[in-house]
């Protein structure tokens, strides 16, 4: 049992880690006032550059780090339509979701199922593992550490940081910012290529890290998945670190309990993170906490002229 | 930013102008499509037959793009008829998924008489399609929660719902896919005799009318325009909006279902996995394309149904994934969102030294 219970909680971080990134990166978006669909596209550009990179020989940090750069160049799209051309931003997030798996399946069809060395776990080359914490720790690998650290980074930088406050301003009231001189259009522009930077860092976890390989729908709903966990972590970058724990053990659990022979009903386990959001959309609604959670400006148009 | 330009949201926009941004924005996602797509080495004469000549001169070409057009037909409704509203259906697949296991479900199941099989496929299609929807817009009425939101997580709800069903009870036994047993022929729209094309079609074409009395002719389709220009004058002008509003949402998640209907009657004949992917982002594409009017979401269905078609050709020919239609798809719908900025709002040069 206790085997079982190790081998599971060595997995939730796995699972947990791109989850989480890509949720830091919507909430910095949203927290700036940008409504952000844009996920599980500007993931899937990541998950393929990296990979790409690091079969054309390169090394797999600098895979990792093309995939960030790619996910910012595609939210940078988006972030142009959206602040600068006032596009609607459910509308143009779809859209970027659209253009993100249409470009990475049309760009990456030389590059899909081709295993390649990736990043390794701590425990790739080390000694089995003597006791349960070894055990665990061996499981994990540099970027779970990494995700760790930015939870850290985002939180600070939004609490407790000058251009934090000013991003948290322009989310909330841009009018008001924008007369104590802040310049609302590049802050979100800023808070969107951040966000993009990190979905992209998350889809080239998928590819260079998790699995050593890409293909096509590889990101399948993860995406999706970290635009719920904003709403279930109520745009809060430490809620996000247990929200993508508790999503990202429900996402382990199946597998796991497969492994061991026992009859679950794995899709419907699945389903945990979205009925959870739910839920929370619904209680935060009943109790009225909606109104001092959710960003005000959320969603909508800045135009220096609407002022009154 | 741009200080040195001043952007004020025109108070109305002429029609020409409309259309001539909108055109644009069309022109300009096609360029890019294009561009694209040559870059990676599919030649540009080629690009214009597949497209133009495959998929729309041929017999066999027409027919698979009418097949492909039947559903989005009924999506792209699905989302015109919500959007008119400005409710946000993001879960389509989720109520096109929804509507699929209804219709399997009274086929597999063998409910009622034979000769009534088909029509009561059908309305259990529309009727999860509708039910899909309705906790969405009870959330939104009652408790004001975004149905952004609410519908898309619906959505993947209703995929991992289908994927219990087909990985267990409702598995073929004879073969180890997630699909389910084949339909018996009463089970199954009559084929028209072209191609693959089958009964869903006119079944499709009728619902686009009945789209359109409702929402163009009826009183409740004047209510509707009412709700969505402005809500709150809506209801001080007495309008029953949030009957309206039921009625135009539920229209749309049953629409829907229809279209998962139509693809297991008509095109699979059996549930699968793979029949509903990517007809949320079709179905809002078609409805802003055709500016949310249900005889010109006819039209653009069809094109993309040729869109998909040329698609395949792409595919057996150069090795290019089906992803390319989403692509396409997503570059016009960012060239049409830019150039509408171009009408919506007037941009002039910075002159704050002579304003008042």
């Amino acid at each position: 049992m206790s085997g079982f219970l190790v081998g599971w909680l060595a997995a939730i971080p796995a699972y947990a880690a791109p989850l989480l990134l890509a949720a830091l990166g919507l909430i910095l978006s949203e927290r700036a006032g940008v409504l952000n669909l844009s996920a599980e596209g500007v993931m899937a550009i990541g998950a393929m550059t990296g990979a790409a990179v690091v079969l054309s020989g390169i090394a797999p940090t600098l895979g990792i780090l093309a995939g960030v750069a790619a996910g910012a160049g595609l939210s940078l799209v988006f972030a142009i339509v959206v602040v600068v051309f006032r596009g609607d931003q459910t509308l143009a997030g779809l859209t970027t979701v659209a253009v993100g798996i249409g470009l990475a399946g049309v760009l990456g069809r030389d590059f899909v199922q081709k295993p390649f060395p990736g990043i390794e776990r701590f425990g790739a080359d080390a000694a089995p593992a003597s006791n349960a914490f070894e055990r665990f720790f061996l499981q994990q690998d540099p970027l779970v550490l990494v995700a760790l650290a930015l939870v850290v980074a985002v939180w600070w930088f939004l609490e407790r940081t000058r251009a934090g406050l000013q991003l948290r301003a322009v989310g909330e009231d841009p009018g008001t910012a924008d007369v104590a001189g802040v310049d609302v259009q590049l802050v979100r522009i800023a808070a969107v290529v951040a966000a993009g930077a990190l979905c992209g860092l998350s889809g080239a976890y998928l590819s260079v890290a998790a699995s050593h390989v890409w293909v096509e729908g590889m990101i399948a709903g993860r995406g999706w998945i970290a635009v719920a966990l904003v709403i279930f972590a109520r745009w809060d970058a430490r809620r996000a670190l247990l929200g993508a724990l508790i999503f990202g053990a429900a996402e382990a659990l199946g597998p796991r309990l497969q492994a061991v022979g026992a009859p679950v009903p794995t899709y419907l386990m699945m389903m945990l993170p979205y009925a959870l959001t739910l839920a929370v959309l619904v209680l935060s609604s009943l109790v009225g906490r909606r109104g001092t959670d959710e960003p005000a400006a959320l969603g909508s148009i800045y135009l220096r002229q609407d002022k009154s | 930013m741009l200080d040195g330009l001043v952007i004020t949201r025109r108070f109305d926009t002429p029609a020409w102008l409309s259309a001539l941004v909108f055109l644009a924005g069309i022109a300009a996602g096609l360029a890019m499509a294009t561009a694209l797509l040559v870059a990676i080495g599919v030649p540009a004469s080629a690009l214009f037959d597949e497209v133009i000549g495959e998929a729309f001169m041929t017999a066999s070409g027409l027919a698979q793009t009418l097949t492909f057009a039947t559903p989005l037909i009924c999506v792209g409704l699905s989302a015109a008829v919500a959007l008119r509203l400005r409710f946000w259906n993001i879960g389509i697949e989720g109520q096109l998924w929804l509507g699929a296991l209804g219709a399997t479900a009274v086929a597999l199941g063998d409910f009622g008489p034979e000769a009534t099989r088909l029509p009561l496929m059908l309305l259990a299609a529309a009727l999860a399609g509708a039910a899909w929807i309705a906790l969405p817009l009870v959330l939104k009425l009652r408790l004001g929660v975004n149905e952004v939101i609410t519908t898309l997580l619906l959505g993947s709800i209703a995929f991992l719902f289908a994927q219990h069903l087909l990985f267990g009870a409702w598995r073929d036994p004879a073969t180890g896919f997630p699909i389910s047993l084949a339909f018996d022929a009463s089970e199954r729209l009559a084929a028209l005799g072209f191609g693959r094309t089958h009964l869903g079609l006119p079944i499709a074409l009728a619902a686009a009318l009945l789209v359109w009395f409702l929402v163009d002719v009826t009183r409740l389709g004047f209510y509707g325009r009412a709700v969505g220009e402005n809500i709150e004058a809506a209801r001080a002008a007495g309008v029953p909006v949030i009957a309206v509003t039921c009625a135009f949402v539920l229209l749309s998640g049953a629409l829907s279902g229809l279209a998962g209907g139509l693809i297991v009657a008509g095109t699979e004949h059996r549930m699968s996995l793979t029949l509903g992917a990517g007809y949320t982002f079709s179905g809002i594409v078609i409805a802003f394309l055709g500016r949310f009017r249900p005889l010109a979401t006819v039209v653009v269905a069809v094109i993309i149904g040729g869109v998909f078609t040329a698609s395949d050709v792409f595919k057996v020919f150069y090795g290019i994934s089906e992803a390319v239609v989403v692509l396409l798809q997503g570059l016009v719908l960012f060239g049409v969102l830019v150039a509408q900025f171009f009408g919506a709002y007037r941009i002039s040069r910075a002159n704050w030294g002579t304003t008042p």
